[in-house]
């Protein structure tokens, strides 16, 4: 079948349990397909949601696949397989005395993840099961000190035994991670080097690992499960990745499939370094945010994603994201940059409670995720969510939630608000209902306030995005009289973050520690010898670079590199991402610039007065990015129709009860209005995927873009 | 509010439910009627019928006797007296106050200096099961861990008369 059209992006989202496609032909439109994701072999589920996803333009896979030029994948291998502890048996070589880090956990990961009650509450941290069983970690007599001296000679005697001890064990692979061999790697090194001799003399094949040549960072625990993690999880989960790619070259693909990484990038799946792509999956809201500041030219950004268990937000200031350097997942600290994003316990799927001690409503932590709430009796809820209040007050049409796949019971979502939150309050239902989404949407609303006023910006700078399935919902209630510059809404919200994916570079970023003390006062010929320390770390980071892209074939003369600086006040804690702008800090007077930038970005972060330059600099870490072209979607462009709906869009109205009364709102389907109408509140625009609440005296305005402008009192 | 049967509270008791299932309970808010039942599932192991009033410990118990008193008494029925003097001063007692004593159950170097700190165990006179265990400085008088305010505890928290 012919259809006609040119499919030329895709992007998959492998889920838990859902496997996700994006599929953008060249005008910008785009299919969303889904299947259930199959962990053991991931290719089925990508392969039938490719067809899903082609199924409503009438195409097959055979036919799609060869004309698309950019494919993009995020999975959850590698974290399925650290939550199951199921990878390679890896032996770990640590500086004498440390070798207790995968039982101690640095104390902090038996509360990572925990609600804020949960962590105060001591009795419920909990460790985890070792990444590594104790008598596979060997400590050796060595010691390199905080400015890369040897202190203790590495012992050799005892290196040797501890590898022998290890490959006696049957070890798949050895780690090393020594304590700061960021600043200095000889002794890593040279166990390495051992390793592989007698790994050679008994004819194994066991792979060694080294941080310093894998994750050359400063804070030795995360950079230690990050190792692990690469060599007992990330590598054999490559196979699985090849297996999708593989079948992607059988179907007729000519595209070589990326792999979502926790920077912002894409990276081949043939890097060397896999395990940062371990997180991807919330990020990609960030991404597609980005993007489509730099189409509409946008400067500052906040952005909102209501899902069903969660509310993840992120700050896009000046067009650059917060990068973290530590983040955390699974219950694991690791090393490698990840998109800043904040994530609250609070989505349209959370719990609804009175709190038996203070008589007060509590929502979340906790939530029925995907099982929607008690209006989906086949879910097996029995308390109230967010999305039960939702539809008890109209603001959800119970016959039409995913198009109407799921039937949802608003009288029994009405009985069990009445039962367990209404009647114990001694209140009526809907009151309580109300009540409820008006807590849920200031909640959040402080959440974005203070994060925003927390930075030291004003909400007067920033376009609200709102995304996400529960995002067009709640949006209204989030935005009112917060004086945003914009509030936009993306007809395709519900698909943002797969979206999101498919808008992402084809990027590498390496990241290594320095720890550069730049003195106040310093003079400039001086500096020259700082800029020479720096410039050696982008030498070697460059050369990664250029070795990672060239295993996809692109050529040094296509990378674009940038190097980065994080930086702090001498003595402080707390580093800045300062982006040069630059391929090479060139001298003295790029190393000035690079500090103006980080006083000027301490001043918006912090406070102009507390800039304190008189303490001297630190350079903590060097990163290097590169980043070559490839194809992303266009912008959707429709021709602009007049102010009013179309007829057919109008779908008759319905009451909705809000603040205390009944009010009769209009219905429109989303898919039928036209880019140049404007919808007056109150109204309420429903398409399968989510629904979008325009409030009393509010105005959307659907601009050329398929983007919904929203204006609030 | 959440509700537990009398298996999974059986369960907790023996410390056989798994840690998330621990963890859930423990994040919820506490079922209100946890007390009763758990009282019923100690009452139902023991073999005397004194009514328990409240748990003491793993294997001490504050029971009403027919007689009005209210007494301490351990699972084998052994009766310490009046719950408001220590049962501590009926039970037998020992007293590692010496570095062997202390290494029949620390490894050296792990333990307290035995010039400084002793532990004191105390058992049933009757079915020798150790109730309690404490650490105190020499001389330092016998602790008396615990008087509850039955009235109170029982009016006030769980909204009844004893």
């Amino acid at each position: 079948m012919q259809s006609g059209r040119e499919p030329r992006i895709i992007a998959i989202d492998a889920g838990g349990t859902m496997t996700d496609t994006f599929i953008i032909d060249r005008n910008g439109e785009f299919v969303v397909g889904k299947a259930q994701t199959t962990p053991e072999d991931e290719s089925l589920g990508f392969m039938n949601s490719s067809k899903d996803a082609l199924s409503y333009w009438g195409m097959d896979v055979k036919e799609a696949f060869p004309a698309i030029v950019t494919g993009i994948y995020s999975g959850t291998t590698i974290i399925n397989r650290l939550l199951q502890r199921k990878g390679r048996k890896v032996g770990v070589i640590v500086s004498k005395g440390m070798e207790d880090y995968f039982r101690l956990e640095r104390g902090e990961q038996t509360y990572l993840g925990y609600s804020y009650s949960d962590r105060l509450h001591v009795c419920t941290h909990q460790h985890n099961p070792p990444l590594v069983p104790r008598n596979l970690v060997k400590g050796v007599p060595e010691r390199i000190d905080c400015f890369g001296d040897v202190a203790i000679p590495l012992q050799k005697e005892e290196a040797k035994k501890a590898i022998l001890e290890l490959l006696d064990e049957g070890v798949e692979a050895v780690c090393v991670n020594l304590l700061f061999s960021y600043r200095n790697p000889t002794h890593e090194l040279q166990i390495k080097e051992m390793a592989q001799e007698l790994i050679r003399e008994r004819g194994l094949d066991v792979e060694v690992y080294t941080s310093s040549e894998y994750y050359p960072m400063r804070c030795d625990f995360p950079r230690a499960n990050t190792l692990v993690i690469e060599a007992a999880y990330a590598e054999p989960s490559r196979v699985h990745m090849r297996n999708i790619d593989a079948r992607v070259k059988e179907e007729g693909g000519k595209f070589d499939l990326r792999i979502m990484a926790s920077h912002g990038g894409t990276i081949s799946l043939e890097a060397k370094d896999l395990a940062r792509t371990l997180i991807s999956g919330p990020i990609g809201g960030v991404i597609g945010a980005r993007w489509l500041m730099d189409k509409l030219d946008i400067e500052n950004a906040f952005c909102t994603d209501i899902g069903g268990t969660s509310f993840d937000l992120a700050i896009i200031t000046s067009k650059e994201y917060d990068i973290k350097p530590y983040p955390d997942i699974a219950r694991t600290l690791l090393a490698i940059p990840l998109v800043e994003t904040d994530s609250v316990g609070a989505g349209t799927g959370s719990f609804i409670r009175i709190n038996p001690t203070s008589g007060r409503i509590e929502i979340g932590p906790d939530s029925a995720g995907y099982l929607i709430g008690t209006s989906w009796p086949e879910g097996g809820v029995d308390t109230p969510t967010i999305n039960d209040c939702d539809v008890a007050l109209g603001l959800i049409n119970p016959d039409y939630f995913l198009g109407g796949e799921i039937k949802l019971d608003k009288e029994r979502a009405i009985a069990e608000i009445e039962r367990q939150i209404a009647k114990p309050l001694g209140i009526g239902v809907y009151e309580a209902a109300s009540g409820v989404v008006e807590l849920f949407e200031e909640t959040l609303k402080n959440e974005v306030f203070a994060r925003i006023l927390g930075k030291g910006y004003a909400p007067l700078n920033y376009t609200l995005l709102s995304y996400g399935g529960g995002g067009p919902l709640h949006v209204g209630g989030i935005s009112e009289k917060m004086g945003f510059e914009d509030v936009l809404v993306p007809t395709w919200a519900a698909g943002f973050s797969a979206f999101g994916c498919a808008c992402s570079d084809f990027e590498y970023r390496f990241d290594a520690s320095l720890d550069l003390p730049i003195l106040p006062g310093l003079p400039d010929d001086a500096k020259e010898g700082l800029v020479a320390m720096i410039n050696a770390k982008c030498a070697s980071l460059r050369e990664r670079l250029i070795t990672e892209f060239s295993k996809s074939g692109v050529d040094e003369s296509k990378i674009s590199f940038t190097v980065y600086l994080r930086m702090q006040y001498l003595g402080q804690l707390r580093d800045l991402e300062v982006n040069t702008g630059k391929e090479w800090i060139s001298g003295a007077k790029d190393l000035n610039e690079a500090i103006d930038a980080f006083e000027e970005l301490y001043s918006k972060v912090y406070a102009r007065a507390a800039r304190s330059p008189e303490l001297g600099h630190l350079i903590t870490h060097v990163i290097m990015a590169g980043k070559t072209d490839v194809e992303k979607p266009n912008i959707p462009l429709e021709p602009l129709s007049g102010e009013d709906p179309p007829s057919e869009a109008a779908k008759g109205t319905r009451k909705v009860y809000r603040k205390g009364q009944w009010l009769e709102a209009s219905l429109y389907e989303m898919g039928l209005l036209k880019a140049g109408n404007t919808i007056k509140g109150l109204s309420i625009i429903e398409s399968p995927s989510t629904t979008f609440v325009v409030p009393p005296g509010a105005s959307a305005y659907l601009n050329e873009h398929l983007i919904f402008h929203l204006k609030t009192q | 509010m959440p509700e537990y049967d009398k298996e999974t509270i059986e369960k907790l008791i023996d410390g056989k439910l798994s840690w998330p299932e621990v963890k859930r309970m423990m994040s919820s808010f506490k079922d209100p009627d946890r007390f009763d039942k758990y009282v019923q599932i100690l009452q139902d192991r023991v073999d005397w019928e004194d009514k328990i009033l409240l748990p003491l410990g793993l294997h001490l118990y504050i029971v009403q006797k027919a007689d009005g008193s209210r007494v301490v008494k351990c699972d084998c029925g052994f009766e310490f007296g009046d719950y408001r003097d220590n049962w501590k001063l009926q039970a037998l007692i020992y007293v590692r106050d010496t570095e062997e004593k202390m290494q029949e159950i620390y490894p050296p170097m792990m333990h307290a200096d035995p010039e400084w700190v002793v532990l004191r165990e105390y058992y049933c006179p009757r079915c020798k099961t150790q109730l309690e265990v404490e650490a105190t400085p020499r001389g330092y008088p016998i602790i008396f861990d615990f008087q509850p305010d039955l009235e109170a505890f029982y009016r006030e928290w769980l909204g009844r008369e004893i």
